[in-house]
């Protein structure tokens, strides 16, 4: 007979998936709000979203591959950067976001009601649209290096939404989860910050997996962003390897850190407000 | 009978004082050290004290019901306000509710400065939980109501604060929820637009049978928009129910009379750099005030201030005597003085058989040469008059404010 109901016991077990979809309006509004506001009064406005990946690569290119001599399995170093930085890029905005959830939002938070998830989800989209346009960048480039060099697509290509999906669930997973330590403990902010920029040197961004010992790959390979990335790689320059079981194995753990964090999340968005 | 909406049994709701709230994780732990270490040594018993910001309370608001929710600052209101909102969880208790609430704590919330006042309404629209189509299909109402159409495509970083409020209210106010909560949102913005809000309240709550919770300090607007009260002192509901019996019983209970008032430090005192209030008192036949004055006592208001800086001006005192509904009641203005310098005091006597019984607000204010405003020290007493003689009407109020001895025959 009651439509809703407020009290301290929450059941303990709830996504918010459905009251989510109620709300899809807000969500594009607050991913069409960040993307205008984002470049209001400023020079050269979206085109930060293609030059930012570029200057990067340039800069890998020279500091890795000309200067430290790490090797790019013979694939021209532009090329082999730009996924990698692409897709790492699309993690790390991902995480940054989704973590300040409640720090970043409480002003509103604090006097408006709406599933705070909409906020997250939305990060999320709005990362999502920079790396798209991104993306399109590096198949421009690819299709300009095909004149030059052997290059050809395979079908691992058709795998490319899962590497995707995998940076995405693994950065809300872990955001939504963080954001929820760091509405309490503001500092978490810096430590995650720090364990983000050595976290990038164990995914094969600026190297390839080829590199790591033996002994070593199993762990390495756990980190859901080396298949993601690898498999972008062998889709389009058919090296190092493509390896289903790593793909499977980050699938079911990013799956479930997803539910873990939706589930933490969801159980503590409204009582972290009395910390915050 | 009509449904009952919201449904709100025994809620409690407990804040913590002092370093438990510490923001960083190193007070924590040096928290919990101390805790553990205390089991041998002595606690200080204040570091881990609550507050209860608002304990059992429990009310029924029903379709159509306009319900104002009064107390003084402090007394839970907006902890309520929250809890029903969904913003905060309660320590205890459960509130239970049908439909949409959409709640105003806050005139434009979650606007965002950089975009235009179009992209604003969408976005703010959707946060207070329309959807796209409602919005839309409201759009030119908002726009209409709010008076900004030739700034839509601004920014609203560069509206003035008038405009911004007058644009975020529009939207609230064309929300369509079924419960809508309004938090003293009315004490922005300009006068007109403020009584164009409260017309436009009234208007959607009398004739559309808008569900409405209200929290206001201005005991003239709850009355006149709403049927039913929530009267919160410290957490605690003291009264609910008919309007008016609840605003009485508020005035009457909190007893908020200050008869006096001394300023001792030249500095600290209310004023600006002219003009420094030192003391406000009331007299009744030449006495010091302590309870209600019968309404056949002499008055006398008397006010002494400093003159600060140099030179001397014609200087006024003005006082303006309001009842508590915030309506005036009437103003009377001293002699004109050249005054140099230093202390000054001015008193207003009123013969007695003036004012009706009823409690009252007195403000006063300095002038120079005339029309010149010097400093305005509102609200600086108020006091209750009650009659001996008269049979008193309503609620203990005179739907009159004077009552006065005219000369006044019969044969």
């Amino acid at each position: 007979m009651w439509d809703w109901e407020v009290k301290r016991k929450q059941r303990w077990f709830r996504l918010g998936i459905r009251e989510l979809f109620h709300y899809k309006d807000l969500i594009l509004r607050f991913s069409k709000r960040d993307l205008l506001a984002g470049y209001q009064q400023t020079l050269i406005g979206p085109l930060w979203i293609i030059i930012q990946p570029l200057l990067t690569t340039l800069t890998y290119v020279l500091i890795f591959s000309r200067v430290a001599r790490i090797g790019t399995d013979g694939v021209p170093p532009l090329l082999f950067y730009l996924p990698g930085i692409i897709l790492w890029n699309y993690f790390s905005e991902c995480l940054n976001s989704t973590m300040n959830t409640f720090q970043h939002n409480a002003h509103i938070f604090n006097k408006v009601f709406f599933p705070r998830l909409t906020v997250p989800v939305s990060q999320v989209l709005t990362s999502s649209f920079r790396m798209m346009i991104q993306l399109l960048i590096f198949f421009i480039i690819y299709g300009i290096y095909m004149f030059n060099y052997d290059l050809s697509v395979n079908s691992a290509t058709l795998l490319l939404p899962v590497s995707l999906l995998l940076c995405a669930g693994f950065a809300l997973g872990a955001g939504l989860i963080i954001s929820i330590a760091t509405a309490k403990y503001k500092d978490l902010d810096a430590v995650v910050q720090f364990a983000l920029r050595l976290f990038m040197f164990a995914a094969p961004v600026v190297y390839s997996s080829t590199i790591i010992p033996e002994e070593w790959k199993w762990l390495f390979w756990l980190n859901p962003l080396t298949p993601a990335i690898e498999t972008v790689r062998y889709a389009f320059f058919g090296s190092p390897a493509l390896s289903w079981s790593a793909l499977l194995i980050s699938m079911t753990s990013v799956m479930f850190l997803l539910v873990i964090g939706l589930v933490v999340f969801k159980r503590n968005e409204v009582r972290v407000m009395d910390t915050i | 009978m009509s449904d009952i909406l919201i449904q709100a049994e025994n809620i409690s709701k407990r804040y913590r004082f002092g370093v438990l709230n510490a923001n960083s994780m190193k007070e924590d732990l040096l928290l919990w050290w101390r805790r553990k270490r205390a089991r041998q040594a002595a606690v200080d018993p204040k570091a881990d004290s609550h507050f209860w910001a608002l304990k059992d309370i429990g009310f029924e608001i029903r379709q159509g019901d306009v319900v104002g929710l009064i107390g003084k600052n402090g007394a839970g209101k907006s902890t309520l306000l929250k809890i029903i909102s969904r913003i905060t969880l309660p320590t205890s208790g459960v509130i239970r509710g049908k439909g949409r609430i959409a709640s105003l704590l806050e005139v434009g919330t979650g606007f965002h400065p950089e975009l235009t006042g179009r992209e604003n309404i969408l976005l703010n629209g959707s946060i207070l939980g329309m959807t796209k189509k409602e919005i839309e299909s409201r759009f030119d109402e908002i726009i209409d109501f709010s008076g900004v159409e030739a700034f839509l495509d601004t920014p609203v970083k560069r509206y003035s604060s008038g405009m911004y409020v007058r644009l975020a209210f529009s939207i609230a106010i064309h929300l369509d929820p079924d419960i809508l909560i309004l938090d003293e949102v009315l004490s922005v913005g300009d006068f007109d637009f403020q009584q164009k809000c409260l017309a436009k309240i009234e208007d959607i709550s009398k004739k559309q049978g808008q569900t409405i919770l209200f929290v206001s300090h201005n005991m003239q607007s709850v009355k006149s928009l709403c049927n039913t009260a929530l009267y919160l002192e410290k957490g605690k509901l003291i009264a609910q129910g008919n309007v008016s019996s609840v605003v009485s019983k508020y005035l009457l209970r909190e007893n908020v009379y200050v008869h006096g008032q001394k300023f001792t430090d030249k500095h600290g005192a209310p004023g600006n750099d002219v003009v420094r209030i030192s003391e406000v008192e009331i007299r009744a036949n030449n006495h010091a005030v302590s309870g209600p004055v019968d309404t056949q006592a002499e008055l006398a208001f008397r006010v002494s201030f400093w003159k600060l800086g140099g030179g001397s001006s014609l200087i006024q005192v003005r006082i303006t005597v309001i009842n508590f509904l915030g309506e005036g009641v009437f103003s009377s203005i001293s002699e004109e003085k050249y005054l140099p310098g230093g202390i000054a005091e001015s008193i207003c006597q009123v013969p007695g058989g003036f004012l009706a019984g009823g409690s009252y607000i007195v403000n006063f204010a300095i002038l120079a040469n005339y029309h010149q405003v010097l400093f305005e020290y509102n609200q600086g007493l108020s006091f209750e008059m009650k009659s001996s003689t008269e049979p008193l009407a309503g609620a203990g109020r005179w739907p009159v404010p004077v009552y006065p001895n005219f000369p006044f025959t019969l044969h």
